[in-house]
């Protein structure tokens, strides 16, 4: 098989990257000699009452390295990311970058293959509840697509017979047991032969709702740039589910912020709604199992927790362009209960670990290594000021004021209520209180640390195999 | 630390305030103090607007072809 793949170590060198960094900023610490905390002082604050406060607060060089360590960490990953990008975007090897532009550009220069058409394949087991909604929301768009195809599989309820009431075509999965991937690969094997250089596949989850003008937005990107392989989708969180639905949404709405501020530099295609141009998708395919991982032939790896991850990170490694402008949203449906936020968080993080693992560190996994790095540091720092401030709280007999801490802490208050903004009062809301968000960041962190266990330990995902056997025997029985 | 000295010296709720004295606490202190202004300067970079210094540098921003997927498009 390929060099480089990581497999189980994946969780080890994460987890030993992370650790080591923490441990040497300890050790360097301890070695400096820290100053022991002084004693609280007496203060007289607007003459009305006695309070203690502390002046504590570290050294100015010590906040100054600090905040010079942050930000060159931040700019470095930011321009080695840019540096990659733009690399790979100036290649003109179709060996290494097959869907590279300069590359796509001498394929296609001088031909008009035809106006972009939008094929929509949206995947869908057991569907009924959500699926209607999904399908209006594309015939409903000011530029409708060409086809939209429903992949049914393995569906026991009424997700076909509502498909086709709506108009649209079905497909239905033949023998398949790998879920979303397996049924979506059948289906693009018919499907990709028949589409021309400017078509266009839109793969869309049945549980999200595109908003209007989103069609339009990517089709004209796609008229305007031939070099142009993916455009995403930026999703939101839709209403309701009390607080954390509104967990959720302020989260979702962070990372549509800083897709913006990136200019829609695309971190993930996201599975909710993405188009590709065939050339991609084949492309895809026929470089499995030798420059990417996964069975030839196939466009998704079905061995991929998370396929849409997967998917990018295989665009990005043959060197495609891709972007999420901000016109393309969505509306995505939110895990209702903590059980099942817990179930999905695990399979994301456990999908992410174990792409970059199949993947090796490569130039187009830079980025996705230095993420998962960044959370297993964002833990051990939460979980120590955690153990802090439980410790400050049960050793003292009274309130003491910190006014530098209170500071930084006004600091954080305002940028968790500015990066939700546009969520409107109950997102604010939540935001300014920064406790509960701290809470639902902590719930994250141990899903990482499980995720990292688990890939580590070799166990195996256990969601694999239970539903499809099962759903199988009941479509079985149900079908002539 | 026995109950004792818990009493004798100035007591918190569950832990004594010696604690708070101690050498490895310092370093904890410093240590998470450390990482939160780190945090801290990463959200006041988020709150401010993002700079993008390739737009200072002036660039040839025609493209020398047409990507349009019109061969005979404008570029």
């Amino acid at each position: 098989m390929r060099k480089g793949r990581f497999n189980r170590a994946v969780g080890i060198f994460i987890a030993l990257t992370a650790g080591g960094a923490a441990a040497l900023l300890w050790f360097a610490v301890a070695a400096g000699g820290p100053a022991l905390s002084e004693s609280p002082s007496h203060g007289f604050f607007f003459g009305f009452w006695s309070i203690l406060y502390n002046t504590d607060a570290p050294a100015p060089r010590i906040i100054l390295a600090a905040i010079a360590m942050a930000l060159l960490l931040a700019a470095g990953v930011a321009a080695v990311d840019r540096r990659i990008a733009n690399r790979s975007r100036r290649s003109s090897d179709p060996l290494t970058g097959p869907l590279a532009p300069r590359v796509v550009m001498a394929a296609t220069r001088g031909e008009y293959a035809g106006p972009v058409r939008v094929t929509v394949l949206i995947p869908a087991h057991n569907e009924e509840a959500s699926l209607p909604l999904t399908i209006a929301s594309l015939l409903e768009q000011s530029r409708r697509p060409d086809r939209v195809i429903v992949v049914a599989d393995n569906c026991s309820d009424a997700t076909v017979s509502l498909a086709l009431e709506a108009g649209v075509e079905v497909i239905e999965s033949v023998d398949n047991t790998q879920k979303k991937a397996g049924a979506l690969n059948q289906v693009l094997k018919e499907l990709l032969p028949e589409l021309g250089d400017n078509d266009v596949v839109m793969v869309m989850d049945a549980d999200t709702r595109l908003d209007d003008g989103f069609l339009a937005a990517a089709v004209d990107r796609f008229a305007n740039d031939r070099a142009l392989m993916a455009v995403g989708g930026l999703f939101y969180g839709e209403e309701g589910h009390g607080l954390i639905g509104q967990f959720q949404r302020n989260e979702y709405l962070r990372y549509s912020r800083e897709i913006g501020r990136r200019r829609g530099r695309v971190f993930v295609l996201t599975g909710t709604a993405s188009m590709f141009r065939s050339r991609a998708l084949r492309t895809v395919a026929a470089s499995r199992g030798s420059s990417i991982p996964g069975t030839p032939g196939y466009v998704y790896d079905t061995a991929a927790l998370t396929e849409d991850n997967e998917l990018t990170i295989a665009l990005k490694s043959l060197g495609g362009l891709m972007i999420s402008p901000a016109q393309c949203t969505v509306v995505t449906e939110l895990m209702p209960s903590w059980r099942t936020l817990w179930a999905q968080r695990l399979r994301w993080q456990r999908g992410a670990l174990e792409n970059i693992g199949a993947y090796g560190i490569t130039p187009p996994t830079l980025r996705y290594w230095a993420q998962q790095l960044g959370i297993g540091y964002g833990v051990i720092a939460l979980g120590s000021y955690l153990l802090l401030i439980f410790l400050m709280v049960f050793a003292l007999d009274t309130w003491i004021w910190f006014p530098f801490w209170l500071g930084l802490g006004a600091l954080f208050m305002v940028e968790r209520v500015a990066t939700v903004w546009k969520g409107g009062w109950r997102a604010r809301l939540l935001a300014v209180t920064l406790f509960p968000e701290l809470f639902f960041d902590m719930f994250l962190n141990v899903v990482y640390l499980k995720g990292v266990a688990d890939i580590s330990l070799g166990r195996t995902a256990s969601w694999k195999h239970v539903t499809p056997v099962r759903i199988r025997e009941a479509t079985g029985a149900e079908r002539p | 630390m026995t109950i004792t000295a818990a009493v004798v010296v100035p007591a918190g709720i569950l832990f004594p305030e010696s604690l708070l004295h101690s050498q490895w606490f310092a370093i904890l202190a410093t240590f998470v103090a450390i990482n939160t202004v780190m945090y801290a300067a990463l959200a006041l970079a988020k709150i401010l607007p993002k700079l993008h210094p390739s737009d200072w540098i002036r660039t040839r921003n025609e493209r020398s072809e047409t990507r349009s997927i019109h061969p005979d498009a404008d570029h």
